[in-house]
């Protein structure tokens, strides 16, 4: 459905400047800076020459198909630019330009403009007022940016889907420090036209897209979107930021429970319905999307803890038992058989209880052989590991091992530090293991794996019953 | 047309339909001779003008005798003229829970569970999900509530927890079977015990 969307053989910008200062200037600028392979057709009334192509007066001037329209427009003018992109039967246009119902009457009554040029055509419209697309794939980056001031994550598996263009940027520029990549991202903008509910479908089907992320103001249609995202879980999942939290909606309610229905409980409670993860933060939203990406998803909330630094080991128990300052889960206990074999591994004053510690002692050996118990023990359905690498023992070969172990129970691994450590969570995320550079975060992660697989189960176990 | 607000009677009744217990009772406009009730019995004023019954000082709890309904239902009668009566035997106590639903402008109609009485608003201890719900679904919603451990035997309170969510599905059919006719209900409070749930009190909008 989107396929030419996020891989598009042809793109025109409409409003293509050569003044530097100009949207669309930098929007031609960034399609050869990202190095967009497909045709680009920048539209200019005066016969210019912008960064080597040669401008067209108009839209209908091209020989060519148009697979997406950029309009570099302020918005008075876009309802016709609008128009002569459904006359060229041009497939997606993004509107960059704010100025539309976020201000007002006179902006919303443009949008239902462009929205009556475009009706009953094949010409969808992103926004207006997005930023637009980014999709590392097909090198197509709409974005504003400022390559000298923020970076762009690479490829990946990860569909983010943001409502606001600002957050959906700063948030990718975070997660490019630790190498995390997307599979897409797309800016809804004032969603006038396109929608989450089916970008979600598409997505679904995508093969590059592993999870997806959204971050969300307030839903299209929320019933459709319970839907269709209850239905894309069992296939792919779906986490989401939702803010306005804390502002009650005005609700005309003369009985008890209007008034206790904040906007925010029936959202929380729609959410969990569907099987979607949910996040309060940037961070929580793209860890969630990079683990339930990762890793398969974890059926047992029993953990073992692997660390060579025994402080590590405790307080990461305590984060993941407790219930008030923590996630809830159980501290797996080790047959005394596989103890056994442990403390056979370990040296004598490291601890083959867990959380298993290997000491400072601790080598890349070691963590082979004690990871390979832990996957034949009984009474473990997931794997913490810590790859420390402040200690001589361990060398960079343990990301090795830590990939032959995703093979393995579902491992989340927390690497601590900022010059070693952060290379090897650059070299984990190559590899597609799922680290994370803070113990919070590291269980936090294991956590969402376990809750993806409680819901899957009971999806599955509901099927059974139905069948 | 504007939105209706059921009977009480009424609603108890279409709730019995779909085999949810509610307190034997009769509605009346004056008091009969002989009572086919066990005591202590509660009156209420029965109108739907009264949404909020307590407020207006219409209901009175705990009735122990004939002699004394006669005195109560005088008194009664003399503030409400215009309005008939529901007598009810009383329920024996229980843990209080609220059950209700509403149309939520996102999402459409949600059910929503919680603990009753004063503590319901005061922390807003409850959980919503969509209609319709799954036996999962009910139990999650009991689940999610922090005064959860109340069905699970917290300082020898015996509370039927399968109760609950047996109710829970039953409102969320019943929701359903009107196919988007309720605007608001609220049975507040359900009582819960060892032998199961009761809707002690219901209220219910309806849109015409």
């Amino acid at each position: 459905m989107f396929e030419h969307l996020l891989n598009p053989r042809s793109i025109a910008v409409i409003g293509a400047s050569s003044d530097e200062r100009k949207i669309g200037n930098v929007i031609v600028k960034n399609l050869i800076y990202f190095g967009y392979g497909g045709r680009i057709y920048p539209v200019n009334p005066k016969n210019e020459i912008i960064y080597g192509h040669k401008t067209y007066p108009s839209l209908d001037s091209i020989e060519d198909e148009i697979d997406i329209s950029i309009i570099t427009l302020p918005a008075t003018m876009v309802p016709d630019a609008v128009e002569s992109c459904v006359k060229k039967n041009v497939k997606y246009v993004i509107a960059i330009a704010g100025g539309f119902s976020e201000t007002g009457e006179r902006g919303a009554e443009l949008e239902r403009m462009i929205l009556d040029k475009i009706r009953g055509t094949n010409t969808r419209v992103i926004g207006p007022n997005t930023v637009g697309i980014y999709v590392p794939r097909s090198n197509v980056s709409t974005a504003l940016t400022l390559p000298e001031r923020t970076a762009l994550p690479g490829d990946g598996s990860i569909a983010f889907i943001s409502q606001s263009g600002a957050l959906g940027l700063l948030t990718m520029d975070t997660i490019a420090e630790f190498g995390t990549g997307i599979s897409a991202f797309i800016n809804l903008g004032n969603r006038i036209d396109l929608s989450e509910n089916e970008l979600i479908k598409y997505f679904e089907d995508d093969e590059k897209t592993r999870s997806i992320v959204l971050y969300i103001e307030n839903f299209k249609n929320g019933r459709d979107f319970f839907n269709v995202a209850k239905e894309t879980v069992m296939k792919k999942p779906i986490v989401v930021l939702k803010s306005g939290r804390t502002s009650e909606g005005a609700r005309a309610a003369s009985l008890h429970t209007g008034a206790l229905a904040s906007n925010d409980a029936v959202t929380d409670g729609a959410l969990a319905q569907a099987g979607i993860i949910r996040a309060y933060s940037e961070t929580e939203l793209m860890d969630y999307g990079k683990v339930l990406a990762y890793q398969k998803p974890l059926y047992g909330d029993r953990i073992a803890i692997v660390t060579t630094a025994g402080g590590l080991g405790v307080i990461t128990a305590d984060y993941l038992v407790s219930t008030e300052k923590g996630v809830g889960m159980k501290l797996a206990v080790i047959s005394d058989e596989n103890k056994k074999r442990i403390r056979d591994t370990i040296v004598p004053f490291g601890s083959a209880e867990n959380p298993i510690d290997l000491t400072a002692d601790g080598s890349t050996e070691q963590y082979s052989r004690v990871l390979e118990i832990l996957n034949s023990e009984r009474n473990v359905d997931g794997i913490i590991v810590y790859a420390l690498f402040q200690t001589a023992k361990v060398d960079e070969t343990l990301i090795d091992v830590l990939e032959d172990n995703m093979k393995g129970k579902p491992m989340v691994v927390g690497i601590l530090g900022s010059k070693m450590g952060k290379r090897m969570i650059l070299e984990a995320e190559k590899r597609g293991i799922p680290a994370f550079p803070s113990m919070e975060r590291t269980v936090k992660a294991i956590k969402v794996l376990y809750m993806r697989g409680r819901y899957l189960k009971r999806r599955y176990e509901d099927g059974e019953q139905g069948s | 047309m504007e939105n209706r607000v059921l009977e009480e009677w009424e609603i108890k009744e279409m709730l019995s339909r779909y085999g949810i217990r509610v307190p034997r009772g009769i509605v009346v406009e004056s008091l009969p001779e002989k009572l086919e009730l066990e005591f202590p019995v509660v009156l209420k004023v029965s109108d739907p003008r009264i949404i909020h019954k307590s407020d207006v000082g219409g209901v009175i709890l705990n009735i122990k005798n004939y002699p004394d309904l006669k005195e109560k239902f005088m008194e009664m009668k003399r503030r409400f003229p215009d309005s008939k009566f529901l007598i009810e035997s009383m329920e024996r106590q229980g843990v209080e829970v609220i059950i209700g639903v509403i149309k939520d402008r996102t999402f459409g109609e949600a059910i929503m569970f919680g603990l009753g009485g004063i503590f319901t608003e005061l922390y807003r201890d409850v959980s919503f999900r969509l209609i319709p719900i799954d036996e999962y679904d009910a139990r999650e919603m009991i689940d999610e509530i922090k005064a959860r451990k109340i069905f699970e035997g917290f300082r020898n309170i015996k509370a039927n927890k399968d109760s609950v969510v047996d109710l829970l599905l039953k409102v969320s059919r019943l929701v359903t079977d009107m196919g988007g006719k309720i605007d608001q209900l609220d049975l507040n409070p359900v009582i819960v015990r060892e032998d199961g749930a009761v809707v002690v009190d219901a209220k219910m909008v309806i849109i015409p």
